[in-house]
């Protein structure tokens, strides 16, 4: 059944880009609900698959990679309803479907590879939950952000350029960009910050590799973050350095 | 459908026409009931704007009452030595022409917004003086349904059509609100002034011009309610502008990369739109490569106006079947249909085309 749910999902996210891009190549590309919609249906399953692992195991359904990847895709479902909305960014889901898919499609192959076992816990460890749960959320941030910086890249190509077309027309301004990009990096920093702090107090310590990775992409944000404040780089290096910190995060997360 | 449409256009008729055909809005209510008084009229709407004046009415005999119209408003305007134009269009066809003009269809600039906004004005009068019944409640009801459903279903709206406009949409593509964008200004010319006056329209503000005549600088900083700044300095206030827009005639570049590159380590950041629309250009072209500045010349903004221009002008057939397909659910369609008795109102008493139906 968990299976099953994963697939409608996908096939959602996936609907929800397609859709889109359809109608950008077009040019009949309208701002509407119906990728929203098509998110928000699939988010729903991405819910109901995940409530079925957390029965399977008693406990968070972060115990295999597959599942990590649907807490992701999760996370950043999250974020674009929660953030991504908020900062009324035209095309954000259309960027934010692909992402969901990919994710899905990557839990779908470790699923048929490994299929789910019950891995339940002798004693609940609330701080191990609080962990898992921050950094997790904290990625979807970072995956928002990252998307942010894409389209930013893009939009500012388009303008620069010199000769903009029907994409530019849809994509938000670029000073909108900037500014959520930075918002959504400060916000994925917090949450990941609260997570390195809740490792510290786990009944089971983590491992120093878990502990080095995750305190490396802490780093990185960080850094990027401080220079920001700093020296005030160019929005288009801003956008850059989310999309390559996202890349070594998700690396992080598969050594983890 | 006993309605009628009479008036004059940009298309039909010269400034000088128009200009004397306008109705003032402060004496609309008075004008409103005038026209009511002319025979047969039973109900009115006056749309009065800088590129029209056309009067809508009801009328049991249409045909009547717009030759009576005439002789009222040749009289009222006192144009009797001049040759006018006006159009009488009646039944179906008066509708479809006050369709096609909410919609953007029959304006100088295809599918501009504010027509819709003025003929909402102007029935929100004629509603307001009590010279508007059921017919012309219906109708112009019916029009706002139509405007709303062809700018929503088509891309009449999109794109930019003049220097002005394409300045405004990357401004808002790179700015988004332009409310406290600040503008400078080199070289006081008419081009720079119309699409200075088009970036304030959306918001900007802080002017700042600067010309090498300063009489100059501080005749268009008057006019655009900003201020004058000698040639010299302009370089200095840069660091705190958004938008430059520059047009001198300077024989070579006078605005360069290393300067602006240097001004851009202080701005921490902040994009700078360059409009250059001088011949020869005043901006070098390698500006362009440094992040967070956005160079467009006057080659850049006419291409996109021109492409703006014609994918308007590509829709329009397209907007008016959406036009004909509403009226034909409605049941009050069939306008080319020469089946239709009522399709012989459709020709224009002025000789221009009629409306094609493809």
């Amino acid at each position: 059944m968990d299976f099953t749910l994963l697939i409608i999902s996908t096939l959602l996210f996936l609907g929800g880009f397609i859709f889109t891009a359809v109608k950008l190549l077009a040019g009949t590309y309208h701002p509407g609900y119906t990728n929203l919609f098509l998110i928000g249906l699939g988010f729903l399953v991405q819910c109901s698959f995940l409530y079925l692992r957390g029965q399977l195991h008693g406990r968070c359904p972060i115990t295999d990679g597959a599942e990590m990847l649907v807490f992701i895709a999760w996370s950043l479902a999250i974020m674009y309803f929660a953030l991504g909305r908020a900062f009324r960014l035209s095309l954000v889901g259309a960027f934010t479907a692909p992402i969901l898919a990919i994710l899905h499609l990557f839990a779908l192959i470790l699923t048929v590879r490994n299929p789910a076992i019950a891995r339940p816990i002798e004693k609940m460890d609330h701080w191990l939950e609080m962990h898992a749960a921050m950094s997790l959320l904290a990625y979807g941030a970072f995956a928002l952000a990252a998307i942010s910086g894409a389209m930013y890249l893009i939009q500012n190509r388009q303008l620069k350029s010199g000769h903009p077309g029907f994409l530019s027309f849809n994509l938000p301004p670029i000073r909108y960009l900037a500014d959520a990009l930075i918002q959504l990096l400060a916000i994925g920093l917090l949450l990941l910050t609260i997570g390195v702090i809740a490792a510290f107090f786990m009944k089971k310590a983590p491992t120093a590799l878990h502990l080095g990775l995750l305190g490396g992409v802490w780093f990185v944000y960080t850094a990027i973050l401080a220079f920001h404040l700093v020296n005030r780089p160019s929005a288009k290096w801003l956008s850059l350095s989310s999309l390559i910190a996202f890349g070594f995060s998700l690396i992080t997360l598969c050594a983890i | 459908m006993p309605i009628f449409c009479l008036g004059v256009n940009h298309k039909t008729a010269p400034v000088e026409i128009r200009e004397r055909l306008a109705f003032s809005e402060k004496h609309l209510p008075e004008s409103l009931h005038a026209i009511l008084k002319v025979e047969g009229v039973t109900e009115t709407v006056i749309l009065s704007t800088c590129n029209r004046v056309e009067i809508y009415g009801a009328a049991d005999l249409p045909s009547s009452a717009m030759n009576s119209l005439t002789a009222f408003l040749v009289d009222h305007f006192d144009v009797k030595g001049h040759p006018i134009d006006f159009y009488h269009y009646d039944s179906e066809r008066a509708a479809h022409h006050l369709f096609e003009v909410s919609s953007g269809l029959d304006s100088m600039v295809l599918g501009e917004t504010e027509i819709f906004g003025q003929v909402k004005k102007a029935y929100a009068s004629a509603h307001q003086a009590g010279t508007t019944g059921k017919r012309m409640n219906k109708l112009f009801q019916q029009s706002f349904l139509i405007g709303k459903l062809v700018r929503s279903n088509s891309k009449i709206q999109h794109g930019s059509t003049s220097i002005g406009s394409v300045a405004v949409d990357l401004a808002e593509k790179i700015f988004g609100n332009l409310n406290g964008c600040q503008v400078m200004i080199i070289g006081a010319g008419e081009m720079s002034r119309i699409t200075a006056q088009s970036l304030v329209s959306r918001g900007a503000s802080g002017i700042i011009v600067s010309n090498r005549s300063f009489d100059k600088a501080e005749e268009l900083a008057a006019i655009l309610k900003g201020k004058a700044l000698r040639f010299d300095d302009w370089e200095n206030s840069l660091s705190q502008v958004d938008i430059l827009i520059s047009s001198t005639s300077a024989p070579h570049p006078i605005i360069k990369t290393d300067a602006i590159r240097k001004i851009m380590k202080h701005r921490r950041g902040r994009d700078l739109l360059l409009i250059d629309i001088a011949v020869p250009r005043d901006i070098e072209d390698d500006i362009r490569k440094i992040d967070n500045a956005f160079l467009y010349n006057i080659d850049q903004l006419t291409t996109i106006a021109e492409e703006g221009k014609n994918r308007r002008e590509e829709q329009i057939i397209f907007c008016r079947n959406l036009i004909l397909d509403y009226l034909a659910a409605k049941g009050i369609g069939a306008i080319q249909d020469p089946s239709n008795p009522s399709s012989h109102n459709f020709t224009p008493h002025n000789g221009t085309s009629p409306i094609t139906d493809p």
